[in-house]
């Protein structure tokens, strides 16, 4: 996994954590052993464990503290109602990102377009104005 | 009542009770789980700059719980830390910026300007 890949990672790896919490309650091992299952074999342990403390800080997740017969006791996270509340705003600005991204990655797609495509999700009719300005000025530019 | 003014010029006595702890737990450590802790207090002693006792205490409590964990399963150093340990400790310090000594500039800079820019209730 590059540079890049971990970057970019880490803006959704809050989302990533939480939404792997909703399925089921984990250890804070497990939920790093699944990302390098999946491919995200730079995450370091640290990080998700970082990570963890700020979710349970901000009160995003219940612990339980479990013995275990080697080590401190663990703590199992399982995802409140508060933090279901957050996965699903999430999901939420994940699909607006993902819309907005890949209009920038069609083939054939200009600035304009993506413009207008924003405007369209959007639902303003305002900015669509703006959208058909910046058609224009684009003809100008290519014209150039 | 007389350990309360005693604690204002001593510091709290159960954060020092807890740091002492601390220090015991570091020591139990495997030797390269042990020094790697050493080397992230200080990293995070110097950039956190941390004024808050009980933030400070609570930081090198969890600290050091990532790394008993991590001895306990025999977890290889570097999966713990990445690459970059400073980009790591960075990373792990931000959970505890409310104790930093420069939150308060923060939270004066974040009203000054909203004062500045005619904001409701900045007064």
């Amino acid at each position: 996994m590059g540079k890049q890949a971990t970057e970019m990672l880490k803006g959704v790896l809050e989302g990533i954590v939480l939404a792997i919490l909703g399925r089921q309650s984990a250890y804070g091992y497990e939920i790093t052993a699944w990302l390098r299952d999946q491919g995200f074999t730079d995450i370091a342990e640290g990080t998700v464990y970082a990570l963890l403390v700020r979710v349970e800080q901000r009160g995003l997740v219940d612990v339980e503290k479990v013995p275990s017969e080697k080590g401190p006791p663990r703590k199992v996270y399982t995802l409140n109602s508060q933090g279901r509340a957050h996965l699903d705003e999430f999901w939420g600005q994940w699909g607006l990102l993902v819309d907005r991204v890949e209009s920038l990655h069609r083939p054939g797609a200009t600035s304009a377009g993506a413009t207008s495509a924003g405007a369209t999700s959007a639902g303003a009719s305002s900015a669509g104005t703006n959208a058909t300005e910046d058609t224009a000025q684009e003809g100008t530019h290519h014209g150039r | 009542m007389a350990a309360e003014w005693i604690e204002k010029l001593t510091g709290s006595f159960e954060d020092k009770k807890r740091y002492r702890n601390y220090r015991a737990r570091v020591e139990a450590l495997p030797t390269a789980y042990g020094d790697s802790v050493k080397a992230l207090e200080r990293y995070l002693t110097y950039a956190g700059a941390i004024s808050a006792g009980d933030t400070l205490v609570q930081m090198l409590d969890d600290l050091a719980v990532l790394f008993e964990e991590a001895a306990a399963n025999s977890t290889p150093l570097r999966d713990v830390t990445g690459e970059n340990p400073a980009e790591f400790a960075e990373d792990f310090l931000a959970n505890y910026s409310d104790g930093q000594w420069i939150n308060k500039e923060r939270m004066r800079l974040n009203s000054a300007i909203a004062k500045a820019a005619g904001e409701a209730g900045s007064s």
